[in-house]
């Protein structure tokens, strides 16, 4: 028991946050969300080259071992240099792959997407933004060496530039739940698959993606057909803890820039950081991010000790949700008329965080699955 | 990070949980009920030393001061499975005051204190408070001069808990009256029987005793004061920061909840409010705003575990836990409704009426041992470096 990041743990945090701050400048930053490029190519092939595409995948494929509590630092300093890259949804659909996929299917894809050649993007939600696997209509047909899938997938991150997308969808039409649940991955130049752009509050896109009987060779089912129900859940609470790690990240960044106006900006012939009614709105602030922190990382040890975290994810993900863009609207209100300014670089991190707050799934919905775990939803009477 | 037990402190999880079942009888729960506000019972005495011989209260300190060096982290297990198990002994009150002792104290001092400390035989009431005021505590009153080789104490204190069973008063006077206020206080350890001390008893809401003590030409010898002259403030502040960590303070907070958290599983009337998803939502809430309290302890835990004294962290778990416990107990009677406001006595009460006393106890959480505004004044200063204002 050690709460603390280790010696390891501190180096490649100090190391992330130094590169980036020097790399993702908020002109860069700037720059991809003016012309709406969704991601910074430079970037990405510089983030290859140390290795962070890799992070937690084999070293036979050019990855790095490493615990994923160490992926979930690293992308808690992606969150802070809110590095305009399509790093979160490669990694969950490489990692999907890693885990379910077969050993031929990980050698075509995984090497190229740690150089950096091939980028990945995952299609989970549909219509109403639920999270649980019920929710999941996309139908995929199985033929004798094909499955073709019908429907529509929504908020689909990192679609634009991605080569391939992991497709969760339900291949048994009579199924329901996390039956008959399988994980296709679908070439993104597919015939009969088209997207619509959702552009966003945090300045990047998603997109709605429209699968018109997309045939797809079965050989791109990763993992077993009809059964990956539990792996889509896997990767489903992969992807929100690095969202959590993202939301913190960004928070952290945003309330030490708030602090520091405090200490600078006079008004009453002192700094605003002397008030007391400030002072106490930046100790919230602290304990709110803290405390998000907190929970983020506890599940991203059991995540790395290979322990149910089931719990934890959506402890944090409740918390983070809430939390995170509370202590970033407080910052808001120290800075005051600055804070809506489009050139003041706050807002860079107000709007990523916010947005982030509200994708994969709500502190409600999140709350739902936490009741579930401590066992205080009754039992449905026979 | 690393956020588990290891297999030896699961062991010693075990072996207090078996412990405990095995000494806290129905006729103690007895004892503490008919005792409440009246001091401790022979029941609780006994356990008190038997908890003493185990070598667990302190046993994170020193060998030579009576504890065995053991790991803090069993420490904070033995803290936590002893509130877990609404056993009313004050740990705070045996382990507060021993980290300022162990730091200041003279040899003698902490020979004599710290072994009894850990027996459980040397129990110490807070003396800071005084009626004209709290939060500022250095603008106390109460005087102490010197006099030959003694020194001769006039004051009162107040919400001095614990001093109806205390051996020993934790005492905070002035002793300097020309200095500034901080550099004119020292800390005496006074045997609660000393002449001239009289403690009156001051009832709460709960039901519960807190006191005022009252010194009238009370003379000691100079050997009691704490470490030097008109140092008190300084080894005081200390002590009350390190006397904040731990799981006591934790659990103390969180155990509403949790006993909350059982009652929804497992008491008929619990199991049917949960049928209503609103509810349910509200209890999850809590779930994962108690995990905060944990991990806030756990961190300032591994900081102290590093040698670091921890420079705002302790002052945040000493927010979030009681505004959590005050808003667990709001969350509570808005679930339970007319239930939550029957008292000790009323045939439906859940709990035998445990959750509205703690509805009108809770609020002591966030004013006792410096209020939460005090606790965020330090986060923002010494945490985030704001600066002290003018005003």
């Amino acid at each position: 028991m050690d709460t603390l990041l280790n010696e390891d743990e501190q180096l490649l945090t100090d190391q992330a946050r130094a590169f980036l701050a020097k790399e993702s400048s908020t002109a860069l930053v700037r720059e991809v969300e003016a012309a709406n490029k969704d991601f910074d190519q430079g970037l990405w092939q510089k983030v290859a080259a140390l290795g962070w595409l890799g992070m937690t995948l084999p070293e036979a494929y050019g990855g790095v071992p490493a615990p994923f509590s160490h992926l979930g630092l690293l992308f808690e300093e992606l969150g802070r240099g809110i590095a305009p890259i399509p790093i979160h949804p490669t990694m969950v659909a490489a990692l999907a792959i890693h885990a379910n996929g077969s050993a031929q299917q990980a050698e075509a894809i995984l090497p190229a997407v740690i150089k950096g050649d091939k980028i990945l993007s995952w299609a989970y939600f549909e219509a109403g933004g639920d999270i649980d696997l019920s929710s999941i209509n996309m139908s995929a047909a199985v033929g004798a060496n094909s499955i073709v899938l019908s429907g529509k997938k929504l908020f689909v991150d990192g679609f634009k530039h991605a080569d391939q997308c992991l497709v969760v969808c339900r291949s048994q039409p009579q199924s329901s739940g996390a039956e008959g649940i399988s994980l296709v991955l679908v070439d993104t130049d597919s015939q009969g698959l088209s997207n619509t752009r959702l552009p966003t509050m945090a300045g990047d896109i998603q997109d709605e993606l429209h699968f018109d009987k997309v045939e797809v060779p079965l050989d791109n089912v990763i993992g077993e057909l009809h059964q990956a129900g539990a792996a889509a859940i896997v990767m489903f609470e992969q992807a929100v803890i690095l969202n959590c790690a993202m939301m913190v990240g960004a928070s952290h960044k945003a309330i030490e820039m708030t602090f520091d106006y405090a200490k600078e900006r006079e008004a009453f012939g002192q700094p605003i950081g002397s008030f007391q009614a400030i002072q106490h709105m930046c100790a919230n602030m602290v304990t709110w991010v803290d405390g998000a922190t907190m929970l983020t990382h506890e599940a991203l040890w059991k995540l790395a000790e290979g322990l149910p975290a089931t719990r934890e994810i959506s402890v944090a993900k409740a918390f983070c949700n809430e939390r995170c863009p509370a202590a970033l609207r407080e910052g808001n209100q120290i800075h005051a008329g600055i804070a809506q300014i489009k050139e003041y670089d706050l807002q860079l991190w107000y709007r990523r965080a916010a947005a982030w707050s509200m994708r994969m799934g709500t502190s409600i919905q999140h709350r739902r699955i936490v009741a579930r775990e401590i066992g205080i939803v009754p039992e449905p009477s026979a | 990070m690393d956020f588990g037990y290891n297999e030896a402190n699961e062991r010693f999880r075990q072996e207090i949980k078996d412990f405990l079942t095995a000494n806290v009888s129905r006729e103690f729960r007895a004892e503490v009920r008919e005792m409440q506000g009246k001091g401790m019972g022979p029941l609780t005495k006994a356990l008190i030393l038997k908890i003493g011989e185990k070598g667990w209260i302190g046993m994170s300190w020193p060998e030579e001061y009576g504890g065995r060096n053991a790991d803090r982290i069993d420490q904070f297990i033995f803290e936590e499975e002893l509130v877990r198990a609404r056993v009313p002994l004050n740990i705070g009150n045996f382990i507060e005051q021993a980290p300022a002792i162990m730091a200041a104290g003279s040899e003698e001092q902490k020979k004599y204190f710290i072994p009894r400390l850990v027996r459980g035989e040397v129990t110490f009431a807070l003396g800071y408070t005084e009626p004209s005021g709290g939060t500022d505590l250095a603008s106390l009153r109460t005087r102490a001069i010197e006099d030959g080789d003694d020194y001769v104490i006039n004051g009162q204190k107040t919400f001095t808990s614990g001093a109806e069973s205390a051996s020993h008063i934790y005492l905070m006077a002035r002793t300097d009256q020309d200095t500034p206020k901080h550099d004119g206080i020292s800390i005496f350890l006074v045997p609660i029987e000393t002449p001239g001390i009289t403690v009156r008893p001051l009832w709460t809401l709960a039901g519960g005793r807190t006191n005022e003590v009252f010194f009238d030409d009370v003379r000691i010898p100079k050997t009691a004061m704490l470490g030097e002259k008109n140092q008190g403030w300084y080894i005081g502040s200390k002590a009350l920061n390190l006397g904040r960590a731990g799981a006591m303070r934790y659990y103390t907070y969180v155990s509403l909840f949790e006993e909350t958290l059982y009652f929804a599983r497992s008491n008929p009337l619990g199991q049917q409010l949960m049928d209503d998803e609103t509810a349910r939502d509200k209890i999850a809430e809590l779930y994962c705003e108690a995990q905060v309290a944990r991990l806030f302890t756990l961190r300032s835990l591994s900081m102290v575990r590093r040698g670091i004294n921890p420079p705002y962290e302790i002052s945040s778990e000493k927010v979030w836990g009681p505004e959590f416990l005050v808003k667990s107990t709001e969350v509570v009677s808005q679930i339970l409704g007319p239930y939550n406001q029957l008292w000790e006595g009323s045939d439906l009460a859940p709990h035998r009426g445990a959750f509205p006393k703690r509805y009108v106890s809770a609020m002591v959480s966030t004013f006792g041992h410096g209020s939460t505004q005090v606790m965020r004044d330090a986060i923002a200063r010494r945490g985030l470096g704001l600066p002290r204002g003018s005003i």
